[in-house]
């Protein structure tokens, strides 16, 4: 009897013996999504006891899931909308802000493209549907593909307010669900453009240089630029969280403020805080 | 205890520790299926749950305990008049289930209210959106009357617990039985932010049509927020143009008596009956949210005038499905509301504070308002032109997305009317102040 009543007890106890392990949610932005795959990666690593669940799908979609409370953290390449945070705000939810890194958005066309560089007017009037073909920009006889992201991406909303000075999308414009999408579909056909963060650069497409200033000076898409304000399309990147869960998620994010996932920022190909 | 025992003992505890690991038993069931059985398997849940998704159920319950001035109070703006033997009650104000099916281009809604007094229809409607541009959107079949902004603003996010005497008069339950167009620029389009809804509709609520006549209703809306998305303001007009059915030859336009010895005269020609008294009203909204460091402040307003007609005693607009036999009144009519809602810092807590009026027929004072004039004749006019004005006070706590308490006190002041056939207690003299003040209690559970 004694021994069964010590089994039972062993049985019963056993699992809280074990290290309580830490789970959390991040989601949204697919801009993000790379960082903090690297980040959470590292940190899961040095905390074997954390499981870190991420997933993309936009900065909408992040901001959707930490309302109806289905993740933790939200990442967004765009700041929260006034609707978004009263939203918060009549859910009794309260929220903390954390800028975790910048990213430069890089526009991009495909290699074959003869054109490298182009100014903000020139992009306004691509995406704006007002610029049709190649050869109005000095590039080849050939009609120009816009790929844009969804209407529910951070990163939509971001080049149309700093790009396009709020113009609207050409009709013709093809939306895609994810960045990734829009650097295959760019490397795949001829007359394409598109944009996306720098992070997700790769050999199988080319980055536009651009100009801000009419035309007078150009400048590369690369992490020096960005970090030195030179080149003009960049922005920060956030992640949001509500105060209930800070104690959960705080560590993880001062890990990402931290000098080593800074490194890692640098690493993957976004621009660090400092 | 022996050796042997104690062995025993720790392999079977090691056992059941192990058989806590929940990936354990999954770990080797997994290994058995290949790849392409996996695959084949998550396509089909995704295939599955993409349906699933589609289709959204959503409700929410008003539960509340209310205390009134006196015992029978009339007012039946908070929630319903209240029984002659009781000054105070429980109910469930609202019961809400909403079903919606969202096809990308195409929705079904359905929603019911279930509560104490039974089950009752609030929405049923189809909409259609024009896949090519997504600018037209058609509705049809029960749903909000798109005029002016509180008809529309759901009653599980408003901070008070009923809308403004002016809307439940002109607009009772809200819905109308008809269909609308809506036209919207796509999101992310330059003037996305403006929107145009109009429509006709039977004009008498969610009932069987009764009349051939159809009502037009139209609201043009513009809604911005600045750079920062720390302030936004949006505006809009309303328009409503349709008929009253007249149930007799009688119709009536009450108003100011210039001369005591000569009673109010009716239009009685003939083909009054039958015919269709003009029901037109204007409405104006404003609405602004501001973000700051004290938290989020929310103004709110509306201004509505126009032409209402009823009955002698009242001028709540049809919510019937058979024909009026009585006696139209016509009046010219004003009234509206302003929100000031405060939330403090981050907190879950939030203020509100409201004052809405409605006067019923502008054409008269609250000393004109008598049955007979001083030389006996009959002025046509009654407790359906006392002019009414609110001033609720609140407060909200929401303790989560889903539970929110709300304690609200509702100041009602009538004019002084001078009718002598009102009775004397306090829920009938309208010479003077009404009791008809409402505390209101709630707690909300929305999903």
């Amino acid at each position: 009897m004694k021994k069964l009543i010590l089994i039972a007890l062993i049985a019963m106890v056993a699992p809280y013996l074990q290290a309580q392990k830490v789970g959390f949610k991040v989601k949204g932005s697919d801009t993000v999504l790379p960082l903090t795959q690297k980040e959470a990666e590292n940190y899961m690593k040095k905390n074997p006891n954390t499981s870190i669940m991420v997933t993309g799908g936009g900065s909408g979609v992040g901001i959707s899931a930490l309302l109806s409370g289905t993740t933790d953290i939200a990442q967004a390449s765009r700041s929260l909308k006034l609707d978004e945070k009263m939203k918060l705000n009549d859910a009794g939810k309260a929220f903390k802000e954390t800028i975790i890194a910048y990213d430069a958005l890089a526009v991009i066309v495909n290699p074959s493209n003869k054109v490298s560089k182009l100014t903000r007017e020139q992009l306004e009037g691509i995406f704006t549907g007002k610029i049709t073909n190649w050869k109005e920009v000095g590039g080849d006889d050939n009609k120009i593909v816009v790929y844009s992201r969804e209407t529910s991406s951070g990163t939509y909303e971001f080049f149309k307010e700093h790009v396009l000075n709020k113009k609207n999308y050409a009709t013709s414009a093809l939306l895609m669900p994810a960045t990734g999408a829009i650097v295959q579909s760019v490397s795949q056909t001829k007359g394409a453009i598109g944009y996306v963060g720098l992070a997700y650069i790769e050999k199988t497409v080319k980055a536009i240089d651009v100009s801000y200033d009419k035309g007078k000076t150009f400048v590369t898409p690369n992490i020096a630029n960005a970090k030195s304000k030179k080149y003009p399309i960049t922005r920060p990147l956030y992640y949001y969280y509500l105060t209930s869960t800070e104690k959960t998620v705080n560590p993880y994010v001062k890990f990402i403020l931290s000098a080593e996932g800074q490194k890692l920022v640098l690493e993957e190909g976004y621009v660090p805080l400092n | 205890m022996t050796f042997k025992s104690s062995i025993l003992t720790a392999v079977v505890a090691f056992s059941l520790i192990f058989a806590n690991y929940k990936g354990f038993a999954q770990e080797s069931s997994v290994s058995t299926y290949t790849a392409d059985t996996l695959n084949s398997k998550i396509e089909t849940i995704k295939s599955d749950l993409d349906l699933l998704k589609r289709l959204k159920i959503t409700g929410y319950i008003q539960a509340q305990w209310q205390l009134a001035d006196t015992a029978g109070s009339v007012t039946p703006f908070s929630g319903g008049a209240f029984p002659a033997t009781t000054d105070n009650r429980f109910m469930i104000r609202r019961g809400r289930i909403k079903f919606t099916y969202d096809n990308e281009f195409s929705l079904y809604v359905l929603q019911l209210d279930a509560t104490e007094k039974g089950v009752a229809l609030k929405d049923a409607y189809v909409a259609i959106r024009d896949p090519w541009k997504q600018f037209v959107t058609l509705t049809a079949g029960v749903f909000d009357r798109p005029f002016g902004y509180e008809i529309s603003y759901s009653s599980s996010a408003r901070e008070t617990p009923e809308r403004s005497r002016v809307f439940q008069t002109l607009f009772p339950g809200e819905r109308d039985l008809g269909a609308k167009l809506t036209l919207q620029p796509m999101k992310g389009s330059k003037y996305d932010f403006i929107r145009l809804d109009a429509g006709l509709f039977t004009g008498n609520g969610i009932n069987p049509e009764f009349d051939k006549r159809k009502d037009f209703i139209g609201h043009l809306s513009f809604a911005k927020a600045n750079r920062s998305e720390t302030f936004k303001y949006g505006a809009g007009v309303s328009y409503y143009n349709g008929g009253v059915y007249q149930g007799t030859k009688y119709v009536y336009t009450p108003g100011l008596m210039t001369d005591p010895n000569v009673a109010i005269i009716a239009d009685s020609a003939s083909s009054n009956k039958s015919g269709f008294a003009k029901r037109q009203y204007l409405g104006f909204d404003a609405q602004v949210s501001i973000q700051s460091p004290i938290g989020f402040t929310n103004i709110r307003a509306e201004y509505l005038t126009g032409k209402q007609p009823g009955a002698k005693g009242t001028n709540t607009s049809i919510a019937s499905g058979t024909a009026p036999t009585v006696d139209t009144y016509n009046r010219e009519f004003n009234g509206g509301y302003i929100y000031f809602i405060q939330s403090i810092g981050q907190t879950k807590n939030q203020l509100v504070v409201k004052y809405d009026w409605y006067d019923p027929n502008t054409k008269v004072k609250g000393s004109d308002i008598m049955t007979k004039s001083g030389a006996g004749k009959n002025t046509g006019l009654g407790v359906a032109d006392i002019k009414f004005t609110t001033i609720g006070l609140g407060w909200n706590y929401r303790f989560n997305s889903q539970v929110k308490f709300t304690a609200y006190y509702e100041i009602v002041k009538n004019e002084n009317s001078a009718l002598s056939t009102v009775g004397t207690n306090g829920t009938t003299n309208t010479t003077k102040d009404l009791k008809d003040n409402v505390f209101t209690l709630r707690v909300q559970y929305k999903f």
